[in-house]
């Protein structure tokens, strides 16, 4: 399968602290791929650095064949970020908000209107989407980003932690509206802390700690490779 | 430029509140209730002051006396009872405050002005100014009646003299200059009914500066929060859109308020110049304001409103920046102080000192201030210092223009995510 995202070598200073030293991965047209680490590992950096949040201390990140230092705008087209435990403008209504990103991305009235719709399908809100997000329990407001991500049909969606702070249902349908957007052609790079729900998540995952990539692989390979039952015996396995 | 406007819009949305709504109206309102409230002070004085007279005394003299009252801009209102004590409890039920009685006898010591004193009676109702004044009344009419007296004497003791010249042999008339103008009247009445003026141009400027910088700290901080910022800045527009886009809606709607805040104020002014040019003919302090230049025309509201809104767009731009360095809603509220400082300097220094007598180190300080400007401009339009007015202007641009570079680079780089500044509590380890 075709290589869209190539990091290599990728390394951050924060002054002194080196919270990346030295990142390789790659993710591939149409899959849903997983950085899964402890807090702290370093993942949430390496997101905000392929999303041109962050500026690199060291290494390459090529998307598409653009490079990131010199075409950013080429990664903000066509990469779409949803951060870590984000919220949205609470004043505004569900669906205005998603019109004001919007319109960030279509070139007309009418493709507004088809990121809309996209959008609300995704989101599944129903009426709810015409009252004001501060009246939105956390479930509906990760809904909603996330059908504000995926409704401009990115080559790339990055997520950030998606299911954090979600009770299972609600966890269940974000996991849903993931795959559903992958098997769809596009790509997804993630992160997650909770090494058991990659598992029935991703189709490869690579195990991030302390600033280093420990292994990638897709869970089956990694757990025969480790002789583990699941990723956290994996991880736990790895690090030895 | 659609995905600018876009963005603007949203900016603009965000800062106008209800709460802003409110707090520009209340600030209009304040104007003017102050302006009547002027006005009504103003017709108070001008209006004739009760005085409740007892006269015990016979003589034709006393009734001379209390006739010349009424040149004192007093009307005695003569009270029919026998006693001192019923006079009192008359007075006390009456709506009047002051009491006069002329004792018996008053008029039979006027040849060798061997007189009985007068009893004055003030009626404390509250404990207002106004209440204050009564005495202040009480000083006039006894000034009146000493007058009157001296005069009186000094009339039949050498009737062919002006009692008022052997009093005041000298006379003076008084000029008062502003720049290359002049004209005759009392310094102490100009400046009196300037700083009358000039007062609460510094009180709302305060309140509005304090207020919006608060309102885009809060907004900006609330975006970091949330993680819109982030968001942003990862969607395809540029970095500079992002920041000048906040920047001007943060100018829009410091425009927007600096206009209201100048209809209040000229709602203000009416309500005090309207009734002073009518009722002050007397002085002719109107007049003699007029031709010094010391009145307010068109272009000195323009002047002073670009001084304010520049003044309003320095704070905006620099909660902008503190905005960006909050960590999170709560932390944004401590980073407001800074600024509130740098406007509670010059405030204060307007009030408790004239800015010409400062030391210099405490002169630089002033001018470095942005904040400093229009509390000096209100001033020095009026006594045509035109080169602080345009100087502070100019100033306040520079000032504006570095700010807005430095948020541009801020926004361009890592910084606007990792820059942060942590008030950290000691922790007390037990
Ligand atoms: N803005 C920052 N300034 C300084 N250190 C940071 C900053 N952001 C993250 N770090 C540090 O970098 C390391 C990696 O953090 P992060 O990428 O957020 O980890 P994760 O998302 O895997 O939990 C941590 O040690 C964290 O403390
Ligand atoms: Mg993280």
């Amino acid at each position: 399968m075709e290589t869209i995202l190539k990091v290599q070598g990728l390394r951050k200073f924060y002054g002194k602290l080196e919270a990346l030293q030295g990142i390789d991965f790659e993710v591939r047209r149409g899959e849903i791929f997983a950085l899964i680490g402890p807090n702290g590992a370093g993942k949430t950096t390496t997101l905000r650095i392929i999303a041109t949040l962050l500026s690199p201390s060291a290494g390459q990140v090529s998307f598409l064949g653009f490079d990131l230092k010199k075409n950013p705008e080429k990664f903000r087209e066509k990469i779409s970020y949803l951060p870590e435990e984000a919220g949205a403008y609470r004043n505004l209504k569900g669906i205005s908000y998603l019109k004001f990103m919007a319109k960030f991305y279509a070139r007309s009235r009418e493709e507004v209107q088809t990121y809309l719709e996209s959008a609300q399908a995704i989101a599944d809100l129903g009426e709810r989407i015409n009252e004001k997000i501060g009246t939105y329990s956390k479930g509906m407001v990760r809904k909603l980003l996330l059908g504000r991500v995926l409704m401009t049909r990115p080559a790339l969606a990055i997520l950030d932690e998606p299911t954090s702070g979600l009770d299972v249902i609600n966890a269940l349908e974000v996991r849903e509206i993931i795959k559903k957007f992958a098997a769809e052609g596009l790509s997804v790079l993630l992160s997650s802390h909770n090494m058991l729900e990659i598992e029935f998540l991703s189709h490869r995952v690579a195990l991030i700690n302390q600033g280093q990539i420990l292994d990638t692989g897709t869970p089956a390979e990694l757990k025969s490779k480790y002789q583990a039952a699941n990723l956290e015996e994996v991880f736990r396995r790895a690090l030895q | 430029m659609r995905k600018f406007t876009n963005l603007l819009t949203k900016e603009i949305k965000e800062l106008i509140t209800l709460q802003l709504v409110i707090s520009l109206l209340f600030t209009v309102f304040l104007f003017y209730f102050i302006g009547q409230m002027a006005k009504s002070e103003v017709k108070k004085a001008l209006r004739m002051q009760k005085i409740a007279v007892l006269n015990l005394d016979t003589s034709p003299f006393s009734q001379e006396l209390i006739r010349n009252l009424r040149s004192g801009n007093f009307e005695p209102v003569l009270l029919r009872v026998k006693t001192k004590e019923e006079a009192i409890q008359q007075t006390n039920s009456s709506n009047m405050n002051l009491l006069l009685v002329i004792p018996e006898g008053f008029g039979q010591g006027i040849e060798k002005l061997e007189l009985k004193p007068v009893e004055t009676y003030t009626f404390l109702r509250s404990l207002s100014i106004m209440a204050n004044r009564n005495a202040a009344v009480f000083n006039a009419v006894l000034k009146l009646i000493n007058n009157y007296l001296s005069n009186d004497y000094l009339q039949k003791q050498f009737p062919e003299l002006d009692p008022n010249k052997i009093k005041n042999p000298i006379k003076s008339r008084n000029f008062v200059l502003v720049k290359d103008k002049m004209a005759e009247g009392s310094a102490e009445q100009i400046t009196g009914f300037i700083t009358s003026q000039s007062l609460f141009v510094p009180i709302i400027l305060m309140m509005i500066i304090i207020y919006s910088s608060q309102m885009v700290i809060s907004a900006i901080a609330m975006e970091k929060q949330n993680k819109t910022l982030e968001t942003l800045l990862t969607v395809p527009i540029s970095r500079t859109s992002i920041v000048t886009a906040k920047m001007m809606g943060a100018a829009v709607v410091g425009l927007i308020s600096a206009i209201i805040y100048m209809v209040g104020f000229r709602y203000y002014m009416a309500g005090f110049m309207g009734d002073v040019s009518r009722a002050v003919k007397a002085s002719n302090l109107s007049a003699i304001i007029q031709s010094l230049g010391l009145a307010l025309s068109p272009n000195h509201y323009l002047l002073l409103g670009l001084s304010l809104f520049l003044a309003i767009l320095c704070g905006l731009a620099m909660a902008t920046i503190l905005g960006v360095l909050a960590e999170d809603y709560r932390s944004a509220q401590s980073l407001v102080m800074p600024l509130v400082f740098l406007v509670l300097i010059p405030y204060f220094l307007s009030f408790f000192s004239d800015f010409r007598t400062m030391s210099l180190p405490a002169k630089i300080l002033v001018y470095l201030i942005p904040f400093s400007h229009p509390f000096l401009a209100s001033q020095n339009i009026l006594l045509g210092n035109y080169g602080i007015v345009f100087g502070g202007i100019l100033y306040m641009l520079i000032f504006f223009a570095v700010l807005i570079f430095i948020a541009a680079r801020i926004f361009s780089t890592d910084k606007v995510l990792t820059m942060k500044l942590r008030f950290r509590r000691k922790k007390v380890v037990l």
